[in-house]
């Protein structure tokens, strides 16, 4: 029962990692930016070609280097986030939101093939693994690997979370989430702020792209389309457009699938998981932390 | 005005459509008797099995460019239409047919069984043989088609192997692990049955299936783990084995492994991580690296592309060379006659044994054997010859 537990969180803090961005993206834009997982698909493929170019030396100290390329890869995919929204979502702000959609959707093509060029269809393997021993509590067996990557999973959302809700920034992010035409009266940089956003979010993105890569050692470029579906559960679940939310939905779908996939088999891992989607829209549409919202007329 | 635009248009239209059409008449009265012959292969060249479709490509290749170095068939050269079969029923029937309008003389792809079903009939309307050197589900010859030809072994072929060597390894409980697709339950299904009858004290402790393409199977591993095996059989593809291999090995699981032919990749290993996939052991049909005297095939496969043959390489080379084969033992290229000719071949030499087709156009010989992991390859740990 504990191991069930622990798989579920486990799994939960990549999904709550990839939903934080997901939220984000949306709080401000109120967009549900589709190619949000492929993000996760290149951080995990720019930490894959840094390790490789420096294998020299990954050898000796893996563990900083690990850290060294987290960062590296969370700038490289914050940079490509930004160029997403710039060259594919800005010219079509005031465009109906369907169209954004259906950007989104093509950006993500575009990020998901375009890797298959560059790296090729085969699954690669992570130069750097995160193995090593395990410690028995309660009867669940942890890897001490697993503890590590949970807590840089944590220190990375209470740094988010810390920076939204008490920075400049983050004021001006919440502003524009609120009403985008009254911040830029007051003087907000709108364009400045949702570039910003992407930034963070992507990073986010990325480093949990790394962090999987790192562990589960397999990469491949398909590999952010389920975990996209599945942080889009996660962020709905907990009311997207919530910090605190995507954090507790990406926790509660890992417990779900995990205790689902314990009752039901593997093969309905997946039915679980978006039968609850379905169901939180049709119950509970706002998620557990989400808030109400108030159409003015 | 607007009339006028339309009619043009529709001119348009009907000169292309007819111009299209004679395009395909024209193409199939030319490789009636002179030009190329055409070779077709539908194989996933994107989607979830992409990997495998360049390895199946370039296989095929070498034998078309060996052929045609030596003269071709029927004093023609060959060629390859290769199409994007994406692992999926409805763009494999596309493909099909794309084929079918180029005229192509036979048929040589075929990976994933469920894709591979629909183009049989596409194939058969057209009076076009197909050999399909990968997609082996029973249920593409249950139909009987005189066009279909495997030339891999098939599920029941493999879960027979399975069951005789956990017979020979003594193993006791068995846990058989799938990824939910036609070709990986198949054999767990026919695994399943096959320990069911060969009775005493083995058997079937739990039938557990996976979905394909996430990289996270702790919950699946530790109902394998709780089941206590002390053997599991992975009938999936490579690239979820190799992390379901390496996640039994960090839940604690110490028994032994065995993975079906899909998993047979040098990936498999390195994803699992060398020292956890080692003693890991596989159902296979014989291939280059387990064959003596095949290194100077995988060398010009080399030479040629600059990489290791993967699976089903070989497997496409050899549907080549038995469509070439065929052609000349029927000295024409149609489909009916290189049908009667297919029949007809005995003994020649393909990497898994010795061709003959049996009434249901498999091979006689399924050819499989049981490799093992030894460092960082597969190696040949039993024939199951005797």
């Amino acid at each position: 029962m504990t191991q069930i537990i622990w798989n579920g969180l486990f799994v939960g803090s990549f999904y709550a990692l990839v939903a934080l961005g997901y939220s984000m993206v949306y709080g401000i834009m109120k967009l549900l930016n589709f190619a949000h997982g492929d993000l996760y698909m290149l951080g995990a493929f720019i930490g894959f070609a840094l390790l490789t170019s420096f294998s020299g030396f990954t050898a000796t100290l893996s563990l900083v280097a690990l850290l060294v390329v987290l960062l590296l890869s969370m700038v490289g995919t914050g940079l490509a986030g930004v160029a997403i929204e710039r060259i594919a979502y800005r010219p079509l702000r005031s465009a109906p939101r369907l169209s954004l959609l259906i950007t989104a959707v093509g950006a993500s093509f575009a990020l998901e093939y375009g890797m298959r060029i560059i790296a090729g269809p085969n699954p690669q393997v992570y130069p750097v693994r995160l193995g090593g021993s395990s410690v028995h509590v309660l009867g669940a067996r942890i890897g001490v690997a697993q503890l590590v990557l949970i807590g840089v999973a944590i220190a990375l959302m209470v740094t988010l979370n810390a920076m939204v809700m008490r920075s400049r920034q983050g004021r001006a992010m919440r502003a524009i989430a609120l009403d985008p035409v009254a911040a830029r009266l007051m003087g907000v940089d709108v364009n400045r702020v949702i570039a910003q956003a992407f930034f963070i979010g992507s990073a986010l993105a990325g480093a949990a792209g790394v962090m999987a890569g790192s562990y589960y050692g397999s990469i491949n470029f398909l590999m952010g389309f389920i975990i996209g579906l599945k942080a889009f559960t996660a962020a709905v679940i907990g009311g997207i457009g919530s910090f605190k939310g995507a954090m507790l939905g990406g926790v509660v779908l890992g417990l779900l699938e995990s205790f689902g996939t314990h009752f039901l088999g593997g093969q309905w891992r997946d039915v679980f998981a978006f039968a609850f989607l379905i169901l939180f829209l049709t119950v509970r549409p706002t998620g557990l932390l989400g808030e109400r919202v108030t159409e003015r007329v | 005005m607007r009339k006028t635009k339309l009619a043009v248009a529709l001119v348009a239209v009907s000169t292309l459509a007819l111009s299209g059409c004679q395009g395909v008449f024209g193409g199939s009265d030319k490789s009636g008797s002179d030009g190329p012959i055409t070779l077709g292969m539908a194989i996933p060249m994107s989607g979830s099995s992409s990997a495998i479709g360049p390895y199946m490509k370039n296989g095929a290749q070498l034998a078309v460019d060996e052929i045609n170095a030596k003269g071709g068939v029927l004093g023609r050269k060959l060629k390859l239409n290769v199409q994007d079969g994406a692992c999926d029923p409805k763009t494999a029937s596309t493909a099909a047919n794309k084929l079918v309008a180029a005229g192509v003389t036979m048929s040589i792809g075929g990976y994933c069984s469920s894709a591979t079903l629909p183009t049989l009939s596409v194939f058969n309307k057209a009076n076009i043989p197909m050999i399909i050197p990968a997609a082996n589900s029973a249920d593409l010859v249950s139909q009987h088609l005189p066009n279909v030809f495997l030339i891999n072994g098939t599920g029941v072929q493999q879960a027979q192997s399975a069951v005789t060597w956990l017979t020979k390894q003594q193993a006791k409980r068995v846990a058989l692990v799938d990824d939910s697709t036609s070709y990986s339950t198949d054999i767990t299904k026919r695994t399943k049955a096959d320990i069911a009858k060969a009775g005493g004290s083995m058997k079937t402790v739990l039938h557990e299936s996976v979905n394909a393409g996430e990289s996270d199977y702790s919950s699946n591993v530790h109902d394998i783990v709780s089941a206590r095996p002390d053997f599991v059989y992975w009938t999936g593809y490579y690239q979820e084995g190799g992390l379901i291999i390496r996640q039994l090995r960090q839940a604690g699981y110490k028994g032994k492994v065995m993975v079906a032919d899909g998993s047979v990749d040098g990936k498999l290993i390195s994803v699992a991580g060398q020292s956890t996939a080692q003693g890991v052991y596989a159902t296979m049909t014989e291939t280059p690296d387990t064959m003596p005297g095949a290194g100077d095939w995988i060398a010009s496969y080399k030479k040629k592309f600059g990489a290791e043959p993967g699976p089903y390489s070989p497997q496409s080379y050899d549907a080549v060379r038995v469509a070439a084969k065929a052609m000349k033992d029927a000295k024409s290229t149609d489909g009916k006659k290189i049908e009667a000719a297919l029949m007809k071949i005995d003994g020649f030499p393909l990497f898994s044994g010795k061709l003959k087709f049996t009434a249901d156009h498999t091979l006689t010989e399924g050819g499989f054997v049981i490799l093992e992991v030894k460092g960082a390859k597969f190696t040949l740990a039993d024939d199951l010859k005797n």
